[in-house]
């Protein structure tokens, strides 16, 4: 047995757990955090399976005859069939947008007679692709699942799926939905993510860099050299955005040869090619991922540093930085799984309202050409920066930089007596 | 006595009056009045609490004072706290360099806020670098010094510039005999040779009796006695200041 370990350990244990900052941060967020997200997730699949009911699909039918309405009535008892008047696929797809459908299904003209014959038929399926998420394929899943129902039915192998995509308003033939969507997965995964790591990594430099002038006293030092005080605080976060700068540069050239390098198999066997399907930002859309993306990791920052503020040492200043956390996990798991359009609205502006959810809302718009979405998004996240900086600026320019503390218990902020 | 002009023509170099400082319901300073003369090593002595940190954060413009007022050279340090900055420089307690930096750029870092000029720049760093003595070390980062060595390089900072007034707070807090000494030497030349005025903080009294021309006495925010450290040493006929501050409290 270890001489005094256990009287250490003891000692270790009462000492972090009577601290606040640490019992909240590492302790009651991560314990509210997680259900909350849980709960962001079990909300998306309910969202996505309900969407998935309501998904509104074109049939353009080329059969006369009666099996082909059987066909279309089987199919209207979970999902809602629209027979439209046109003649070919490229007439039903700028229907697509009037009837808010996802899907459109060509029955050919020997659709009955091969059904009858119990002969195979092809019929073609094209699934709207539209960057929403990694739920996205819920829609093209269950007209599968029809499918298959539909011939035990009939006669097995019957109907034959011949599948194809719709992006951006056009149609690529051949081009499996489900094995697009698995592609995708990575890129709908790989923002939050990366987004998590560079925000939180580059709060805590932040956050870490004003604690450390505070607990060396060279914080103080510099509040009484004649420079302004607004230069301090642009001093601290031009170096702490420098580096994010850097960060985020080296994760858009990370990103771009990361969906470059994705190639898949298509029905027909055929690889499949993210960037020739269109399915990569342009170099404006990248431009636009990226500012969107530095002003977000900017007001990250000017938050960083006013909590900071609020930390006597570098130990708390990293344990209040972590109370932003959330801001960044639930949009970031809430959006990987769900499309933001489906949402009910006021959880759209709850997720709207966060700063953090629209460098991941860029990520998928700038992919589909949505320009407009990630500018107002920039425009947002910068007025919101603006107003963080201006309260830092406000911090620095008072003694409030040196004696504001937060007292935790109550959560009420108080100034700090002086030890002398 | 003679008493030299200061740096802007005038005699009084800190003139504090009915200084009040409030921190939620602590009244760490009540009512100081006190005044220091240009060029002069004027010493606040006192117990932890005493309040003597406050009065030096007031005057280098840290702190903003509850009610009373405080002048500088003749500049309110609450009106006037850009211009205060300009002629002061401040030594925190216990403050550290730049660990990453080394001692020779950190020296330059603060001198580039005095000067643009590269020769003027290059003689205050040579300057600050023959008055802490750290020669080649100086190329070392400052996370390798001994707090004594970082204490030297601080002090030098704080008097290479040749400010008008240097506020240092303990000085030598923490410091061993050796570095104590030092430190307490670079002072009393600096000030002799530059007629630099000083306002420092101890809670060391006989360090204070050795080194400080005029003192005040705190406790509890408020000045308990104020004179040359002979004179009070006469007054309450003790032997050294430790024994005066103990009888102006009520210890002895």
């Amino acid at each position: 047995m270890l001489k005094g370990f256990g009287n250490f350990l003891l000692k270790e244990l009462k000492e972090l757990m009577r601290d606040p900052k640490i019992l909240l941060g590492m302790i009651i967020i991560p314990v509210i955090m997680f259900p909350v997200l849980g709960a962001v997730i079990n909300f998306s699949m309910q969202s996505a399976q309900e969407s998935a009911a309501k998904t509104v699909v074109l049939i353009l039918n080329h059969d006369t005859g009666g099996n082909s309405t059987e066909f279309i009535v089987y199919l209207n008892s979970s999902v809602r069939a629209l027979e439209v008047n046109v003649s070919t696929i490229d007439d039903a797809v700028p229907l697509l947008s009037t009837y808010n459908a996802s899907e459109i299904v060509e029955i050919p003209a020997n659709f009955s007679q091969n059904v009858a014959a119990k002969k195979a038929v092809y019929v073609k399926f094209y699934s709207v692709y539209s960057g929403a998420g990694i739920l996205e394929g819920i829609g093209s899943s269950l007209v599968d699942s029809l499918v298959q129902q539909f011939n035990r039915n009939v006669a097995p192998d019957v109907v034959l799926p011949e599948k194809s995509v719709i992006i951006k308003g056009k149609v690529l033939e051949g081009v499996d939905p489900r094995v697009l969507s698995t592609l995708m997965l990575s890129q709908a995964i790989a923002m939050p993510i990366t987004m998590l790591i560079l925000l939180t990594y580059s709060m805590q430099i932040a956050a870490t860099s004003v604690a450390m002038e505070k607990e060396e006293k060279t914080l103080e030092t510099v509040l009484t050299l004649p420079m302004d005080r607004f230069s301090i605080l642009m001093g601290k976060l031009s170096g702490s955005t420098i580096i994010a700068g850097v960060s985020a540069a080296a994760y858009m050239f990370g990103l771009n040869y990361y969906l470059g390098s994705f190639t898949g198999l298509t029905s027909a066997g055929a690889s499949l090619d993210l960037v020739a399907l269109g399915l990569v930002p342009s170099l404006f859309g990248y431009l636009l991922l990226g500012v969107s993306l530095f002003v977000a990791l900017l007001s990250a920052l000017a938050l960083a540093v006013i909590m900071s503020a609020f930390a006597e040492n570098v130990r708390s200043a990293q344990s209040l930085v972590s109370y932003l956390y959330p801001l960044f996990f639930v949009p970031s798991f809430a959006l990987m799984y769900l499309d933001i359009n489906v949402l009910p609205f006021w959880l759209r502006i709850v997720l709207y309202a966060i700063p953090y959810s629209h460098p991941i809302i860029a990520s998928k718009a700038v992919v589909m050409g949505d320009y407009l979405t990630v500018v107002l998004g920039i425009a947002y996240v910068a007025a919101f920066t603006l107003v963080i900086m201006y309260l830092a600026s406000r911090l620095f320019a008072t003694e409030k930089i040196l004696t504001a503390k937060l007292k935790l218990r109550g959560l009420r902020k108080r100034e700090k007596p002086l030890a002398e | 006595m003679f008493r030299r002009k200061g740096a802007l023509g005038l005699s009084v170099a800190v003139e504090a009056a009915s200084v009040v400082k409030v921190f939620g319901n602590i009244r760490a300073l009540d009512g100081l009045d006190f005044s220091v003369h240009a060029g002069e090593i004027f010493g606040l002595i006192g117990p932890n609490g005493a309040g003597k940190t406050t009065a030096l954060r007031i005057i280098s413009t840290l702190l903003l004072p509850t009610s009373g007022s405080l002048k500088v050279f003749g500049l309110d340090v609450v009106q006037s706290a850009a211009e205060v900055r300009e002629v002061i420089t401040y030594l925190p307690e216990e403050a550290g360099p730049y660990p990453n930096l080394s001692g020779w750029e950190y020296l330059e870092f603060m001198a580039k806020f005095t000067t643009k000029n590269k020769d003027e720049l290059g003689r205050i760093v040579k300057e600050a670098a023959e008055i802490c003595g750290l020669g080649e070390r100086l190329k070392d980062r400052a996370k390798t010094y001994s707090k004594g060595m970082k204490r030297r390089l601080l002090v030098a900072r704080a008097l290479m510039t040749k400010p008008k007034l240097a506020v240092l707070d303990e000085p030598t807090s923490g410091l061993d005999v050796l570095h104590s000494y030092h430190v307490r030497e670079i002072i009393k030349r600096y000030v002799r040779e530059r007629g630099v005025t000083v306002v420092l903080s101890s809670h060391n009294m006989l360090e204070v009796e050795h080194l400080c021309e005029r003192v005040v006495l705190l406790n509890k925010g408020k000045i308990v006695a104020e004179g040359k450290p002979q004179q009070l040493k006469e007054k309450f006929g003790s032997a050294n200041l430790e024994e005066v501050f103990a009888k102006v409290v009520g210890f002895a």
